[in-house]
C-alpha cells in the first residue's frame, strides 16, 4: 500500500512542470515595473 | 509516411495576401516618412519644395498605426481563420473581399489628401484642427470595410460552430473572433466622431464642433485600438511560438481568459489618455485608470505563459539550472527570435503603459515625447516585430515557398538591427520626454532656451535611431519581397501548436460570447454614460474648425 501511494506520489510529482525560472523571471519582471514606476514617481515628488 | 501539411485554401490565401501587400507597402511609404522626421527633428535638416513637417508625420501615423496594422491583422486572422476551421465560405470569402475593397479604396482616399498637404491633422485628428472631409470619408471608409471582414470572420466562425456542436472552437479562430468584437465595439466610438461630428463640420454643414465630445469618442476608441494590434500578437505568442520551438502551449484555457479579460477591460478606459483633459469630472477618470489597471492582470497571464512554455520545453531537452532553458530555445530561428526580442521589449514598454496610466505619474509625461517613445516599444517593436516574424512562415505558406537559410539570416540581421534602432530612437525619447521635450512638434530651439537646449542630444540620438530603423525596414521589404516572388518552391508550415495537457479542454462558457459582450456593453455603460451626458450637456458652444499648416 505504502509503495502504491509512494508511486503515484512520484507519478504526480513527474506531471508538475518545474517552473523556477518562470517564478525567478516574473519576479525580476515584477521588480523592473515596480522600481521604473518609483522613479517616476519621485520625479513627480520633486518637481512639486 | 509524412502526414501533408494542413494549408490554408488557394482562394483564402489570396485573400490574406491582398492584405498583407497593401500593409507592407504602407510600410515603405510610412517608414521612410518616419525616417524625414527623425532628421528633421535632429535640426540638421530642412524638408525640400516647402514640404510641412506636419504632413509627413500624419503620413507615418496614418499609414503605420491605422493601415500597416489594420491590413496585417485582418490579413493574417483571415489565414487563421482558414486554417484552423477550414476554408471559408464562397460568401464569407465574397464579404472579405468587399471589406478589403473598402478598407484599400479609404486608404488610398486618405493617403490622396494628406499627401497633398490638405489633411495635416496627425493621426489621432484632434479637433479643432480639420482636415479636408475626403480624409475623414477616406477613414470611415477604412473602419466600415474592416466591419464587413469583420462580419466574414464571425459568419464563418458561426458555421463552424453549428456544425461542431459541443465543441470548443481552435484557439486562433477564438481569438480572432475576439479581437474582431473588441475591434468592432470601440471602433463604433471613432465612427460615430467622424460621420456625426468632423464629417458635417469638414463640409460646412456644422459650424462648431464639440472638441471634447470628439476627443473623448477618439479616445474610447483609441485604448482599444492598441489591444487590437496587441491581440494578434498575442495569437502568434500563445498559439504559434510552442510549435515553432518544438514544444507545447502551457495552456490553452489560460490564453482563452486572457483574451476575454483584455476583452472586457480595454476598452471603458479611454479617459487614461485625457487625464489632464478639462471638463471632465476626477471621478470617471479614476473609474477608468481602475479599469485600466484590470489590463495588468492578463498581460501578467501572458508573460507567465510564455516563460512556463519556454521552461518547460527547455526543460524537456534536459535543461538544468534557473535559467538553463534559455540556452535551448532556436536563437537562429527568425520565426521564433524576431517574436522573441518583440516581448523583451514588451517588459519596457508596459511598465511605460503603467506610467502612463497613473494619474499623477502622467503628469510628468503628458504630451512630452516619452509617449512617443512608448508606443514606439508597444506597437513598433512588440506588435511589429511579432508581425515580421510571423510573415516569415506566413507568407512563404500562402505563396507556396520556403524560406532560405539566407533569408532566414537575413532575417535575424533584421531583427538585431531593428532593435538596435529602437533602443536609440526609443530610449532618448522616453529620457527626453522626462526632461519635458514636447511630442507632436517640429524642430526649435524655443528662442534658445536652456531647457530646449538640453533636448538637441536626444533628438540626434532619435534621427540616428531612425536612421537604423529605416535600414531594418529595407530589409523586411528584402524578404517580404523575396517570400512573395522569388524564394524556391515547397512547403511552409502553418505552425499551429497544442496545449501541454491533452485532457485539457477549456470551459465553453468562455464562447458564450452573449455574457462576454453583455458584460462588455454594461462597463462601458458604467464607465462612459455619465460623463458623456455631462460633456455634451454642459458644452461650452464648440470651436470653428481650423487649418494651422
Amino acid at each position: 500500500m505504502a509503495k502504491l501511494i509512494t508511486a503515484a506520489r512520484q507519478t504526480k510529482q513527474e506531471k508538475e512542470p518545474a517552473l523556477k525560472g518562470t517564478l525567478a523571471s516574473v519576479f525580476l519582471l515584477g521588480f523592473f515595473v515596480i522600481f521604473s514606476w518609483v522613479s517616476v514617481y519621485f520625479l513627480f515628488l520633486h518637481r512639486l | 509516411m509524412a502526414q501533408p501539411l494542413e494549408k490554408v485554401d488557394r482562394r483564402d490565401a489570396k485573400l490574406a495576401l491582398a492584405h498583407l501587400f497593401v500593409a507592407f507597402a504602407a510600410l515603405a511609404l510610412g517608414g521612410f516618412a518616419g525616417l524625414l522626421q527623425t532628421l528633421v527633428r535632429s535640426g540638421k535638416f530642412e524638408l525640400p519644395a516647402g514640404i510641412s513637417y506636419y504632413t509627413i508625420l500624419t503620413t507615418h501615423g496614418v499609414l503605420l498605426g491605422l493601415v500597416l496594422t489594420t491590413f496585417f491583422i485582418i490579413g493574417f486572422q483571415f489565414a487563421a481563420v482558414s486554417r484552423t476551421t477550414g476554408a471559408l465560405s464562397d460568401g464569407s470569402r465574397r464579404l472579405g473581399w468587399i471589406g478589403f475593397w473598402m478598407m484599400t479604396s479609404g486608404t488610398a482616399c486618405t493617403a490622396f489628401f494628406i499627401l497633398t498637404g490638405q489633411a495635416s491633422v496627425l493621426y489621432t485628428f484632434y479637433a479643432p484642427l480639420q482636415a479636408h472631409a475626403g480624409f475623414y470619408i477616406g477613414l470611415a471608409l477604412v473602419v466600415v470595410g474592416s466591419w464587413v471582414s469583420g462580419f466574414a470572420m464571425f459568419a464563418h466562425y458561426a458555421r463552424w460552430r453549428k456544425t461542431h456542436r459541443g465543441q470548443v472552437s481552435p484557439l486562433l479562430a477564438f481569438m480572432s473572433v475576439t479581437n474582431m468584437v473588441l475591434w468592432l465595439v470601440c471602433s463604433l466610438g471613432v465612427a460615430a466622431t467622424v460621420v456625426f461630428q468632423l464629417i458635417p463640420w469638414s463640409l460646412g454643414l456644422t459650424d462648431r464642433v464639440n472638441v471634447l465630445l470628439s476627443r473623448t469618442l477618439f479616445w474610447y476608441f483609441g485604448h482599444p485600438l492598441v489591444y487590437f494590434w496587441l491581440l494578434p500578437a498575442y495569437m502568434v505568442w500563445y498559439a504559434v511560438i510552442p510549435k515553432v520551438i518544438g514544444g507545447k502551449m502551457f495552456s490553452d484555457s489560460l490564453a482563452r481568459l486572457a483574451f476575454i479579460l483584455f476583452l472586457l477591460f480595454s476598452i471603458p478606459v479611454g479617459f487614461h489618455h485625457q487625464l489632464l483633459e478639462p471638463g471632465i469630472s476626477p471621478f470617471w477618470k479614476y473609474v477608468q485608470v481602475v479599469l485600466t489597471f484590470m489590463v495588468i492582470i492578463p498581460s501578467l497571464m501572458t508573460a507567465f505563459a510564455m516563460f512556463a512554455t519556454f521552461e518547460s520545453y527547455g526543460r524537456s531537452q534536459g535543461a538544468t539550472g534557473l535559467f538553463g532553458w534559455l540556452r535551448k530555445l532556436p536563437w537562429s530561428d527568425a520565426r521564433f527570435f524576431a517574436p522573441f526580442v518583440g516581448m523583451l521589449f514588451f517588459i519596457p514598454a508596459g511598465t511605460g503603459g503603467i506610467i502612463n496610466a497613473s494619474h499623477q505619474l502622467n503628469q510628468v509625461v503628458h504630451n512630452t515625447i516619452w509617449v512617443t517613445g512608448h508606443f514606439h516599444l508597444t506597437v513598433a517593436t512588440t506588435v511589429v516585430l511579432t508581425f515580421f516574424g510571423a510573415s516569415y512562415w506566413l507568407i512563404p505558406h500562402l505563396t507556396g515557398r520556403v524560406m532560405t537559410k539566407a533569408m532566414n539570416r537575413l532575417a535575424i540581421i533584421q531583427t538585431i538591427v531593428w532593435a538596435v534602432g529602437m533602443t536609440f530612437m526609443s530610449g532618448s525619447m522616453h529620457f527626453a520626454g522626462l526632461l519635458g521635450a514636447p511630442r507632436r512638434s517640429a524642430f526649435s530651439t524655443y528662442s534658445n532656451s536652456p531647457q530646449a537646449l538640453e533636448w538637441i542630444p536626444y533628438q540626434i540620438a532619435q534621427a540616428v535611431g531612425g536612421t537604423i530603423l529605416f535600414i531594418g525596414i529595407i530589409l523586411i521589404l528584402v524578404i517580404v519581397i523575396n517570400l512573395a516572388f522569388f524564394a524556391p518552391k515547397g512547403e511552409t508550415e502553418f505552425p499551429v501548436a497544442e496545449a501541454a495537457a491533452p485532457y485539457e479542454r477549456a470551459a465553453l462558457a468562455l464562447e458564450n460570447w452573449k455574457l462576454w459582450i453583455g458584460l462588455v456593453v454594461a462597463l462601458i455603460l458604467i464607465a462612459y454614460t455619465v460623463p458623456i451626458i455631462d460633456i455634451i450637456q454642459n458644452a461650452p458652444p464648440g470651436s470653428k474648425g481650423y487649418k494651422l499648416w
